[in-house]
């Protein structure tokens, strides 16, 4: 999106990165209510999402 | 010079490398933990793991207090430290010395504190919501599988909350007084400032604290587990390290227990190794 303002462009970015880590969290607490491999595997999935997002916050920085 | 390191060097190789090789190979055979017969059985105990739905239920509840208890302390601590730091609030020091004294309290005392707290009779919570006609909000807090383990999350949010807080603090009280002053010349707000001006310069500190979070997760839970409802009711807040000690210690099945520790080690190690890549960075100077 090349016309986007930078500071809409900003704002966008930490909504949906707000969004997908509460997701993740959700998806941690949700998927333990039942026992099983399957819902392990989306618990660690949840966890490297937001290992991934707090990777992708601190590229810029790098 | 190298005679110099020699000491440490056996210290660190005979209560470090060896009793962790130790885990390893012990999980290779079944053993008591007393009788003298000891069996090579391979990966036969790690095989056995996949069947177990008591170990799945306990790594599912050990990814759930780490996930949740570190977003809720590093939320709040990074929350309380920059109000106290940067608000001029009276009687701060007496917020920081409340918030602090947890962490000096035995995990033990807070167990009990907690109990008492969360007794489904007489405790403080379900008294309270009795007082505000909030009966059909009354919880049986350590009986009741849905939650009991927040519960003991609660406990374990409120032991570390002040240690982390000061440990925040004490970072963002080194950062230059003046890069505030420019930053609200240049019109920036205080929530502004906290995300482009604090939380860069106390970046090393954060992630110093994410690594005791995933250790404390693993490690504190253990105790508040054992003290407080014994991974009950029915396993429902059994997490690694308690289901990995009753095996070893209670159901003598010491080889199984050390596998059950082989994955909680790799799962530390990966997890604090993917931790440390993601959040690192060139560190500023101020």
């Amino acid at each position: 999106m090349p016309n986007m303002k930078e500071s809409t462009r900003t704002a966008l970015l930490v909504a949906v990165r707000t969004l997908v880590a509460a997701a993740c969290v959700t998806l941690v607490v949700t998927a333990r209510t039942t026992v099983g491999w399957g819902n392990l595997l989306v618990m660690l999935a949840a966890l490297a999402g937001l290992l991934a997002l707090l990777a992708s916050y601190n590229r810029r920085f790098r | 010079m190298l005679v110099c390191l020699l000491p440490a060097s056996v210290l660190f190789a005979v209560f470090m490398i060896v009793p962790t090789v130790n885990v390893f190979r012990m999980s290779l055979y079944t053993w008591s933990g007393f009788s003298p017969d000891m069996r090579f059985v391979g990966l036969d105990n790690f095989r056995h793991l996949l069947d177990d739905q008591q170990f799945v239920r306990a790594f599912q509840n050990t990814i759930a207090l780490l996930v949740v208890v570190t977003v809720v302390t590093m939320g709040m601590g990074l929350f309380l430290a920059a109000i106290m730091t940067r608000q001029r609030l009276r009687g701060r020091n007496l917020y920081r010395f409340v918030l602090y004294i947890p962490n000096v309290l035995s995990v033990v005392v807070i167990a009990a504190i907690f109990s008492a707290m969360y007794d489904q009779e007489n405790g403080l919570l379900n008294g309270t919501l009795r007082l505000l006609s909030l009966d059909g909000l009354q919880q049986v807090w350590l009986g009741d599988q849905k939650v009991v383990l927040y519960s003991v999350a609660i406990a374990m949010v409120w032991q570390s909350l002040g240690y982390y807080m000061v440990l925040y603090m004490s970072s963002m009280a080194g950062i230059p007084e003046e890069l505030y002053e420019a930053s609200a010349l240049d019109g920036a707000s205080p929530a502004r400032q906290f995300f482009a001006l604090t939380l860069p310069l106390i970046w090393e500190n954060l992630r110093t604290t994410l690594t005791f979070f995933i250790m404390s997760a693993v490690n504190l839970s253990f105790v508040l587990v054992r003290a407080m409802t014994g991974g009950g009711p029915d396993g429902s807040s059994e997490v690694l390290l308690s289901y990995m000690y009753k095996q070893a210690y209670t159901n003598s099945s010491y080889g199984y227990g050390m596998a059950i520790g082989v994955v909680i080690f790799a799962f530390s190690f990966l997890v604090s190794l993917l931790v440390s890549r993601a959040t690192r960075r060139e560190p500023l100077q101020f």
